[in-house]
């Protein structure tokens, strides 16, 4: 898992599998529908999480025990089926919002499950300001959520689930700068899948269904910041910023831009996520350099990693190999 | 009357008695000493050499009966939090869900579960907890001699315990350089309740 190249290999593997899984729909049927095109996109996320996973070797515990385990074997399978059950042409919008808005209700406190923030040392219930702040943070996911599904109900586009994707990235290596590999390194299989579905279903339609990617991409984004941030390094102002850095696409409703041909929009709109997760990512390469890199005996500026004080080898900086020195 | 009331002072004296033999063998409560004890720990790196640390945040209490010492028992719980290494970024690293993950498993236990005399001390076994999972581990308290110190009764335990943390969930990616098997090492007063 350590291996700058094996988590190549899961981008590429989760990527390519939800490719070929919307590339393969087109077999099944020239023309899909709206509703056929959101089950093959939940079907792709799914294809790609897994091989992403396997890829990547990562080890889950069943019945989960932490908090990856939670995000990754309840919340992202529950996302799955919620967008797959919404994707029924028979299913109001508002209906398939109460479903939306009970799962993000009840994901903070499934990811919170038995840790210190839910427990106290005497067996007590979690207090009052514990089921605000649980309420707080569904509040968020929900807002988040909602806003994006909308923006795409407004002014469709692929650029929301690459911008999500992005932002997943940049999450995962913020929090694996932070000191904490195994939960950032989940965030490749995600982006990858995001990726791969969004990219395939471009070749084959002009306008394809993201609604499902908006709901699996923001649930992601957000069980991984709040994994990183409670049960890693990963500060509230980065985490926070991380969030809701694809809310920006938003800045394509703006008059000057409204009108404007999708690939420039989409372009400005991938643009402006960018800012922010490039500041959030800088700052994270900061302060691992501050707090991590001195345990692994690396000088800052070089990149060059000492044995007993003596550079012995040059190798780019990556976050992978701080585990291995610990 | 008269022999009613004899008959009760009887009663009163013999039970007075009987409480009094059976205070002076019951088992002995003891409290940890935090002040005067230490568990400690050590892993190997890279293969070469030892990372030393403590857990600076222990409670516990055991009860010990020299007479019968099959019903003695021992308790230890750590504050994972409470990690030092002498190097406060790989503390926080290690508190962290690659290690110790301290937000969801904030404590490391032992609860003894049978206890033998052995020359030297006592066997301990028990139900070790780290890291969510519970393992039975068996080792050798060394030591319970006993001292009073301004009338207070002291006991104290030493022991080295050697365990593979691939055995209690850690990842086995995480484990890399650092030795899989870490030898923590307790040494304890207890301070009579």
């Amino acid at each position: 898992m350590s291996d700058p190249w094996l988590f190549l290999k899961a981008l590429s593997g989760a990527a390519l599998a939800s490719m070929l899984i919307v590339l393969a729909s087109v077999l099944v049927g020239r023309r899909l529908g709206l509703m056929r095109q959101n089950w093959v996109a939940v079907l792709a996320s799914a294809v790609g999480l897994i091989v992403g996973e396997v890829v990547l070797g990562l080890r889950l515990d069943w019945p989960p025990a932490n908090g990856l385990d939670r995000l990754l074997q309840i919340v992202v399978p529950a996302v799955l089926i919620v967008e797959l059950f919404s994707a029924f042409s028979s299913v109001p919008h508002w209906c398939a919002w109460v479903l939306r808005l009970s799962l993000a209700g009840a994901i903070p406190r499934i990811l919170l499950h038995a840790s210190v923030y839910l427990s106290r040392s005497g067996g007590e219930q979690p207090g009052l300001k514990s089921a605000a702040d649980l309420v707080g943070y569904s509040a968020l996911l929900a807002g988040t959520w909602f806003l994006l599904w909308w923006l795409s109900q407004r002014s469709p586009g692929v650029s929301i689930p690459l911008a999500l994707a992005m932002a997943i990235q940049c999450a995962g290596l913020s929090i694996m700068l932070a000191g904490y590999v195994k939960g950032g390194s989940a965030a490749f299989p995600i982006s990858a899948m995001l990726l791969g579905t969004t990219l395939a279903a471009c070749l084959l339609t002009k306008l394809p269904a993201i609604s499902p990617l908006i709901g699996i991409g923001t649930v992601g984004l957000f069980g991984l910041l709040f994994i990183g941030h409670f049960f890693g390094r990963l500060s509230s102002s980065s985490a926070l910023a991380m969030l809701l850095a694809p809310l920006l696409c938003w800045v394509s409703e703006l008059s000057p831009l409204r009108n404007r041909r999708p690939s420039l929009v989409g372009s400005i709109r991938l643009l402006i996520v960018a800012i922010p997760l490039v500041a959030v990512l800088v700052l994270a390469k900061r302060d691992f350099d501050r707090t991590m890199a001195p345990l692994l005996g690396v000088d800052d500026q070089s990149g060059v990693s000492f044995c007993s004080g003596i550079p012995c080898c040059s190798r780019p900086m990556s976050p992978s190999y701080f585990m291995l020195d610990l | 009357m008269r022999s009613h009331f004899i008959g009760l002072t009887r009663a009163f004296l013999v039970g007075t008695v009987c409480c009094a033999a059976a205070s002076s063998f019951a088992a002995d409560e003891y409290a940890y000493d935090l002040v005067h004890s230490s568990v400690s720990f050590k892993a190997r790196h890279l293969d070469i050499s030892w990372i030393h640390g403590r857990f600076n945040e222990v409670d516990g209490k055991f009860s010990l009966d020299r007479q019968n010492p099959s019903k003695s028992t021992f308790e230890l719980t750590i504050k994972a939090d409470s990690i030092d290494t002498a190097n406060k970024a790989r503390d926080e690293h290690l508190r962290q869900p690659d290690y110790f993950d301290t937000k969801q498993f904030p404590t490391i236990e032992f609860k003894s579960t049978s206890t033998k005399a052995v020359e030297g001390g006592y066997e301990v076994t028990g139900d070790f907890t780290m890291h969510g999972k519970t393992k039975k581990v068996t080792f050798v308290l060394k030591g319970g001699k006993e001292h009073e110190f301004k009338d207070v009764k002291r006991v104290g335990f030493s022991t080295e315990l050697s365990l593979k943390r691939s055995d209690f969930g850690f990842d086995k990616n995480a484990i890399g350089p650092i030795g899989d098997e870490a030898l923590i090492i307790i040494d304890c007063e207890g301070v009579r309740k």
